[in-house]
């Protein structure tokens, strides 16, 4: 019976050799462990040994099983990894077929300056206010210390409505509108609509500003500086210079432009920027005392600044847009370009 | 404004680079928009001097010339010229030279005989058209002098933008005192030195001013016996430099006086004045006056004008008249200096639409101060250069002479509002620079105004000049003192954005159409006649009619962008617009409104994601999604008759009774109005309304512990009933069990009778106390089920 064991063993192993697909060793597998197998028919003969045998031989039929059951198992993990793999192998896609993008749209180029802006000057304390589109000749000139028979008047070309109101041609009409309701410290910005009868490859009849208000005990032109910088840092970049230059606007004293470093020159000066190495992007300056009286607060106790921006002009800036009316017709192909 | 480095220089002495200038210029407030050197083009062209003429051998119109540029030899040039001669002075383009009209000379044979150079005409060297005849130089110019040193070309213009608040930098006189500010140097005002004939100006002429309060100044001098002719070529050269036109001596002077002071002149034909005199009055009804332009003017009773005895010669301070313009017949003239109101000009000068540089001047504010001293410069130089003598005196009536403006200046108030900290000596040197007259009086300043800066009549004006004069970068720059004030969050806001991230999310592009719109669009949209969504409000000066109302919907302008991209072949179309709308009635005006459309095709069309057709259900499902985002679950739809929308294929959604916006399928005839061969849906929703329903307060609801069991149930029913019926009525039955209903399939056609649909939903029971038994669901399944045949007639479907 040692004998019969340890062939069946010797030729199990032998045979394992061979197999090379899981069905082989399936049935391999019932040629020795079946119901009918070889080594199970050893085993039944256990029983016709004497009793002094029987533990040896039991011990022995024992490893053998184990031996057997241990290299019939490893070749099964090995073969059905085997398989896996072979599997896996005929699975292999053409992985430059079109990938399924979600549709997603995207915010109007105008709107993500807009946001951005609104965004950093939100961060230093600024409120979003809003003003109609539609004015009175009160809110967007007189108040603004600019009466009807001013020089100034001639810069802005407006669109007047048939019963005497107009559009806007700033935001700046905000700034009285919230001064009136509100008592100081203000500290606002104004993103809007404006309009003015142009209409040319850099114009568009209507555009976007962000006016920007703040007015306290004590508000300088130096803090108007320290303000405008930290924006432009944070739009344009942290090497961005800036360069405040005197200008004039009825509703602000002292009265700046402010120019920023050309980005595409670094300020050497080149064909974009009128080889000035600077780039207009904003009017500033301290708010004018008339400004304050017509909305009855005492220019000796508070003072203020303001600015504006053309959120077009910005945008252009990076965009570099030929003509901005393009902006406006909506053309998917630019749309989605931004 | 222009003007240029070497007249500048006539005035102040400074070192500046044009550069410098330029950044000097504008840091002060005075932008120079450009620079442009002068007489580019002239390299190679010399004085020269023709020595000898003699015939050419083998041409009769041509003639060989000897002619002297400072160097040993004399250039043997040929030459055609008519006006050729001996000894005159002439422009001489040496070999090698390029001309402004493009012409390199080169040493070359003209008929067999030797040419080394040309002889230039003004044409050739791009000075006017007049190709006649040699260019005649002056004949104290030493031989071999470029020419663009001997001309004065030697130079570099500057455009200035002057802001409407410094009508004196309108002026070479007063671009040169804003140096002087920078560099304190003394300025260098022309020197007048009048000599008067013995013919007093008071027996020849007098000025009355009937209109004081629009003529606070007027003043007149004689020149008798002047010969009208070309300008010499200094006074031609100093006008052109700057692109003023060139017209003849006596004109010349006064828009050089213009350019020197910034104070306009006029002068008349003193012959052509009836009775000789001159009164400036307001125009008489009916009035009218030929301008210099030829152009025949009707005056009201507003206008000022000078008249003679009868009638009206000049629109004062905008343009003389026809009939008393200076002809090369006029001996005597009566020249104009005064000072008319600006708003008064102004007014004038845009009732007739006329703009001359002398309305820009005065409409800004001209210099009272300045109208004896430019007067008397234009008289002396138009008696050295027409000749004639410039009578004894001047009139001069000023009736609206005020004392010069005061202003007390407070440092301490300069530091306060600049952030700086500047000693008050310091402000007071800035300020003299700039021509004010200085006092201390204890801590502050008395300042006195002078004439030409009728800007500045508050404390505020002069810290301004302090300011850009100490120069706007040597102020600090800090940031606001105080702390950050946190706005209060605005639900409009919230509204928007939330709305807006849904609907990129959702694929949808971001649209701005402009907020004006073509009325005719109300028609394409099929408004009915009296929707007052067609009384838009009209525009007095539209660009055009395409652009003459503003807008009271948003739909037109998205249907017009669908146009264009179909147009463009671009078929997949999905844009939205947030913006407001402008209606006539209510506290609202300008409400904001929210719309979009889906268009053409959905989808990327590739291998895998195919392109499919949006349809009414899309639109829907995006109007439920932007409604869900704000937080507003009740709502109802209802069919509308709005004729924008297919009739059958349309809902308006309310909130509580209100109807808050419309969406639907896109009428076809609507279609036909944009040109659109697919069908487009459309929404379009209040923004106000949704902010006012919003809710964004979240709250937690605990997660489900118990299991949940689902039921599928599909039921036929008559073909009217609605698909939202059955759901409401599961839900009912159902009570707290039924957690959500699914409607999964709809089907009409074989296996269901006719006029009967079938509805399948997946009901998903659910208990938040206890674990549901199957036998609890299947009662509580079946009592659905039979409500359902009770009240709407429904039968299982098996
Ligand atoms: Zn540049």
């Amino acid at each position: 019976m040692k004998a019969e064991l340890e062939a069946i063993k010797t030729e199990a192993l032998q045979a394992l050799k061979e197999i090379e697909t899981l069905d082989a060793l399936e049935s391999l597998r019932i040629t020795y462990f079946g119901r009918r197998g070889k080594l199970t028919d050893v085993m039944k003969g256990m029983g016709k040994l004497s009793k002094e045998e029987r533990p040896a031989m039991g011990k022995l039929s024992n490893e053998v099983r184990a031996t057997l059951t241990e290299a019939f198992e490893d070749l099964t993990e090995k073969l059905q990894s085997q398989q896996r793999e072979q599997q896996l192998e005929t699975e292999a896609i053409d992985i430059t077929l079109p990938g399924r993008k979600p549709a997603y749209g995207k915010a109007h180029p105008v709107m993500q300056i807009m946001e951005r802006i609104e965004a950093i000057f939100g961060q230093m304390g600024f409120e979003v206010v809003t003003g109609p589109d539609v004015e009175t000749e009160y809110y967007n000139f007189d108040a603004l210390n600019t009466p009807s028979d001013h020089p100034a008047r001639d810069l802005h070309d407006t669109f007047y409505l048939t019963d005497g109101h107009l559009l806007r041609t700033h935001t700046s009409p905000v700034q009285i509108r919230t001064m009136e309701n509100q008592q100081p410290p203000v500290r606002i910005i104004v993103p809007g609509k404006c309009y003015r009868v142009d209409y040319d490859v850099s114009h568009t009849p209507m555009f976007h500003q962000v006016e920007g208000l703040l007015v306290d005990k004590h508000a300088t032109f130096s803090e108007l500086k320290g303000i405008l910088t930290s924006f432009a840092r944070q739009m344009f970049g942290d090497q961005t210079q800036m360069r405040f230059r005197p200008h004039y606007f009825p509703f602000t004293e002292p009265s700046a432009e402010v120019d920023i470093s050309c980005a595409v020159c670094q300020g050497k000066g080149c064909r974009s920027c009128g080889n000035t190495g600077w780039v207009e992007i904003l009017g500033a300056g301290a708010v004018d005392p008339a400004v304050f009286e017509a909305v009855n607060y005492d220019p000796d106790e508070v003072t203020g600044f303001a600015f504006g921006m053309g959120v077009e002009r910005i945008a252009n800036l990076q965009f570099s847009i030929p003509d901005i009316r393009t902006f406006y017709e909506n053309d998917l192909r630019f749309l989605r370009q931004f | 404004m222009n003007v240029t480095l070497n007249w500048l220089k006539t005035y102040i002495d400074f070192e500046f680079s044009p550069s410098e200038l330029s950044d000097r210029l504008t840091m002060l407030g005075v932008e120079v928009e450009t620079i442009k050197q002068l007489g580019t083009g002239l390299e190679g062209v010399v004085v020269g001097k023709v020595t000898d003429v003699r015939p050419h051998p083998n041409a009769d119109k041509l003639v060989l010339c000897q002619v002297e540029v400072g160097e040993a030899e004399p250039l043997q040039i040929v030459c055609g010229a008519p006006n050729v001669r001996e000894s005159m002075f002439a422009p001489v383009a040496t070999i090698g030279a390029t001309l402004p009209i493009g012409l390199t000379i080169k040493s070359a044979k003209l008929r067999g005989e030797v040419s080394h150079g040309m002889l230039c005409s003004e044409k050739e060297l791009g000075f006017s058209e007049d190709a006649a005849g040699l260019m005649e130089l002056p004949t104290d110019i030493s031989l071999g002098t470029p020419l663009r040193e001997a001309l004065g070309l030697d130079d570099v213009m500057f455009e200035l933008e002057v802001t409407p608040n410094r009508p004196d930098c309108l002026s070479l006189i007063g671009v040169a005192r804003e140096i002087r500010a920078e560099t304190g140097n003394p300025l260098k005002l022309p020197a007048v030195d009048l000599e008067e004939s013995e013919t007093d100006i008071g027996g020849l002429t007098s000025v009355t001013i009937d209109a004081p309060d629009l003529c606070p100044r007027y003043a007149a001098r004689m020149i008798q016996g002047v010969k009208v002719a070309e300008s010499p070529a200094w006074l031609q050269q100093r006008l052109e430099s700057v692109g003023v036109g060139v017209i003849n001596n006596i004109v010349d002077v006064t828009n050089f006086v213009l350019m020197e002071y910034g104070q306009p002149l006029h002068a008349f034909d003193y012959h052509k004045l009836a009775e000789n005199r001159i009164v400036v009055r307001r125009a008489a009804d009916g009035e009218a006056l030929t301008t210099l332009d030829e152009v025949a003017r009707e005056l009201t009773t507003d206008m000022l004008v000078i008249a003679d005895a009868e009638k009206p010669v000049a629109l004062a301070g905008i343009m003389g008249g026809y009939d008393s313009e200076i002809t090369e017949t006029t001996c005597d003239v009566l020249l104009e200096s005064a000072y008319f109101n600006p708003s008064s000009v102004r007014a004038t000068a845009k009732a007739l639409g006329v703009g001359t540089e002398a309305s820009y001047r005065f409409e800004r504010g001209a210099d009272p101060g300045a109208v004896l001293a430019a007067l008397d410069r234009a008289a002396q130089l138009i008696a050295e250069l027409a000749g004639g003598t410039v009578c004894e005196g001047t009139v001069d009536v000023y009736p609206g002479q005020q004392p010069l403006r005061e202003i007390q200046l407070r440092p301490n108030r300069v530091n306060f509002i600049l952030g700086i900290e500047l000693e008050a000596t310091e402000m007071e040197q800035i300020l003299s620079r700039l021509g004010f007259d200085v006092e201390a009086s204890g801590d502050t300043y008395q300042v006195t105004v002078p004439t030409f800066r009728s800007d500045i009549t508050r404390e505020i004006d002069l810290i301004e000049e302090i300011a850009r004069v100490y120069g706007y970068d040597n102020i600090p720059t800090t940031l606001p003192k105080g702390d950050i004030p946190v706005p209060a969050p605005d639900p409009k806001v919230e509204v928007r954005k939330s709305v807006k991230r849904f609907l990129l999310a959702a694929g949808m592009m971001e649209a701005i159409n402009y907020s004006f719109c073509d009325p005719n669009c109300f028609e394409k949209i099929r408004l009915a006649s009296d929707s007052p969504l067609r009384d838009a409000l009209p525009l007095q000066n539209p660009l055009s009619p395409e652009m003459s109302v503003l807008r009271t919907s948003l739909i037109p302008g998205l249907l017009e962008n669908t146009q264009h991209n179909r147009n463009h072949q671009i078929n997949t179309i999905a844009l939205f617009e947030i913006g407001g709308v402008f209606v006539r009635e209510g506290d609202q005006k300008e409400p904001e409104r929210i719309a979009g459309v889906l268009a053409g095709q959905i989808g990327d069309g590739i291998y895998g994601n195919p392109y499919r057709n949006p349809d009414f259900f899309d639109i829907k499902g995006l109007v439920e999604g932007m409604l869900e985002t704000c937080g507003i679950t009740k709502y109802t739809l209802q069919k509308t008759d709005v004729p924008t929308f297919h009739p059958g294929r349309n809902a308006a959604v309310l909130l509580a009774e209100t109807q808050v916006g419309t969406f639907g399928e896109v009428h076809p005839e609507v279609l036909e109005n944009y040109d659109l061969p697919y069908k487009a849906y459309l929404f379009e929703l209040d923004l106000e309304a949704l902010v006012d329903a919003a809710v964004f307060a979240k709250h937690f609801e605990p997660i489900p512990i118990y299991p949940k069991v689902e039921r599928d149930l599909a039921i036929v029913v008559d073909k009217a009933v609605l698909s939202d019926m059955p759901t409401e009525r599961i839900y009912k039955t159902g009570g707290e069990w039924v957690e959500s209903v699914r409607l999964f399939d709809v089907y009409e056609g074989e296996q269901v009778p006719e006029g009967k649909k079938s509805l399948a939903y997946t009901i998903v029971y659910h208990s938040a106390t206890e674990t549901l038994t199957d036998k609890a669901v299947n009662a509580l399944h079946e009592r659905v089920v039979k409500h359902l045949h009770q009240e709407l007639g429904a039968e299982l479907r098996m």
